[in-house]
């Protein structure tokens, strides 16, 4: 059986499953259902037929997000729905996203355009922002909410990329590590300190690989636990995350409430899980955004969580193994740029609903509701798709030319 | 019920997703095997190599192709290059080796092919550095004198 046949049964039966769960029965979600396996299909054959680099990325995607879309529409049918509809969005982007990449040719050029394009929207978000859960991070526009980080996620990668790649367009370094702790300034003031830390993830390790000087690295990592300390003793919510992380059971009603709650549904779901519909995830708060794994190890098991687990790593390590079998410097910390975002965010949401670091509100790629979530990992996962093509080029050529 | 089948479902369910898991690892060791096996290769065979730029062609086509005893070139699938280009035949030419030299026939294809730049009629010898020309591929022949 070929994996994009297993794909369409796992859907079939657990849209299958769905349709008995909510009461009263809706026969839109077998139809929503057959929607998204269809255009799983209809996506895949497109990339095998043209040729379009890297297979089994798009295959992994679409398992992690009809895992997403079933959770979703078990816990909030109408937040399906739309889901589904942001997945078809996704996979448009994803192939517009793959042409646009590979259409325009100097995408490292451009250092100063993605250094503006991060900081105004960053000053967008402030002017702007509308306050959610504590985070200033959303804009409102006609009806759509808007988060620019998870753009400016993308962006960010970008100026790396670009700056190693042509170092003496910006002065010195220290011009670069000012560009880059703004960027990181500017989201621990809108309080959204699970995206820092992940910006923060990306910088240290593209530094640390592309840059020469060991002694810099040292210093900037030393003057991150500085800041981290600084931190936990000026702003109450780090303080508040610190402490419900420690010792969550010491305030189970209050602060520990989400973190316990999430700890008690993983451990209701022992090995196999209660089943689909048999488990209460929903009494997390914010189940099917950050805590939607919990809801998952609960319903599906320990053995579902670390499967989930295991399609990160196989997704993680295609692209590592992307990254390095392309030659040009742009594009090589480019994949590398996407894949440690995805990495890092995976980690930092996974470690903290199993309380295995400090809980921080970021989206489990591709699984978590939400729109612009889901829409900017698509677009970073076309950019790779399109870099791997490159690559598996250019490895024909070298594996020839070494002879 | 309904029980009795969610039950079931996540038995079923974690099986397949292990098993999509084992795929998609199997997929990516062959994958990677197949790429060291590549590079293991002994190069002193003579091989054809692909004129045209890679990226004017809206197909899958190699930049290197080695040659063997009998290769046959064509649409189909039972050729042993086979090359997805609509100006070409399902058969279209073959390349045998005879006491170390090398001999271009066509298989009686549509369009004709070409050595560099004239059609063949009959079977033809190739010495290094010709050119090949099928359909709206062209390819370099290659034998190394040493």
């Amino acid at each position: 059986m070929r994996p994009i046949s297993i794909l369409v049964i796992i859907n079939a039966m657990l849209f299958g499953l769905l349709y008995f769960i909510v009461e009263p029965r809706n026969t839109s979600i077998l139809a929503a259902g057959g929607i998204l396996t269809l255009l799983i299909i209809i996506a895949y054959i497109i990339i095998v037929r043209r040729g379009m680099g890297d297979q089994y990325l798009f295959l992994i995607i679409s398992m992690l997000s009809s895992l997403g879309v079933v959770m979703i529409y078990r816990l909030d049918p109408a937040f399906a729905f739309r889901q589904i509809t942001w997945y078809g969005a996704g996979v448009i982007l994803y192939f517009l996203s793959y042409t646009i990449f590979r259409w325009i040719k100097n995408w490292d050029k451009y250092i100063y355009l993605y250094i503006g394009f991060g900081i105004s929207l960053f000053l967008l978000t402030f002017i702007f922002g509308t306050t959610v859960k504590g985070a200033i991070n959303w804009i409102r526009i006609a009806g759509f909410t808007l988060q620019p980080a998870e753009i400016i996620k993308l962006s960010y990668v970008f100026f790396i990329a670009a700056y190693f790649t042509y170092p003496e367009k910006l002065k010195n370094v220290y011009y670069f590590l000012g560009i880059a702790y703004l960027h990181i300034i500017f989201l621990v003031l809108q309080r959204d300190l699970g995206m820092a830390m992940l910006f923060y993830g990306i910088f240290i390790s593209i530094f640390y690989v592309f840059y020469k000087d060991n002694k810099l690295i040292l210093y900037n990592l030393g003057s991150s636990v500085l800041i981290v300390v600084f931190g936990y003793y000026t702003m109450g919510h780090v303080r508040v995350r610190f402490e419900a992380w420690l010792d969550p059971w010491r305030d189970i009603a209050g602060r520990g409430y989400q973190i316990t709650q999430s700890l008690f549904s993983i451990g209701t779901g022992g090995f196999f899980g209660t089943g689909l519909g048999m488990g209460r995830p929903d009494y997390i708060p914010e189940v099917h955004t950050d805590f939607i794994f919990s809801a998952i190890c609960e319903e599906m098991g320990v053995f579902g969580g670390i499967a989930v687990v295991l399609l990160y790593f196989i997704l993680i390590y295609r692209g590592f193994k992307i990254t390095l079998t392309i030659q040009n410097t742009f594009r090589k910390i480019l994949a590398l740029g996407i894949t440690l975002t995805y990495t890092y965010q995976t980690f930092v949401i996974i470690g903290g609903v199993i309380k295995l670091i400090p809980l921080t509100g970021i989206t489990l790629p591709f699984i978590s509701y939400g729109g612009n979530a889901l829409v900017s990992a698509f677009i970073a996962f076309g950019i790779l798709q399109a870099l791997s093509k490159r690559s598996l080029e250019v490895e024909e050529l070298l594996d020839f030319g070494e002879q | 019920m309904f029980q009795i089948l969610s039950w079931t479902i996540r038995y079923i369910f974690i099986g397949l997703i292990y098993y999509f898991i084992y795929h998609i690892i199997r997929l990516i060791y062959l994958d990677i095997k197949r790429i060291n096996e590549r590079q293991s290769k002994q190069f002193n065979s003579p091989y054809l190599k692909l004129v045209n730029r890679k990226e004017s062609l809206d197909f899958d086509i190699q930049e290197f192709y080695d040659l063997k005893d009998v290769i046959t070139m064509g649409r189909k699938k039972e050729n042993d290059i086979q090359i997805m280009d609509k100006f070409m035949s399902s058969q279209h030419a073959k390349i045998t080796m005879d006491e170390d030299e090398y001999f271009l026939e066509d298989l009686g294809s549509i369009n004709g092919t070409y050595l560099n730049g004239t059609q063949i009629q009959d079977v033809v010898k190739l010495k290094s550095g010709d050119r090949i020309g099928l359909g709206q591929v062209e390819f370099l022949f290659v034998k190394e004198v040493d």
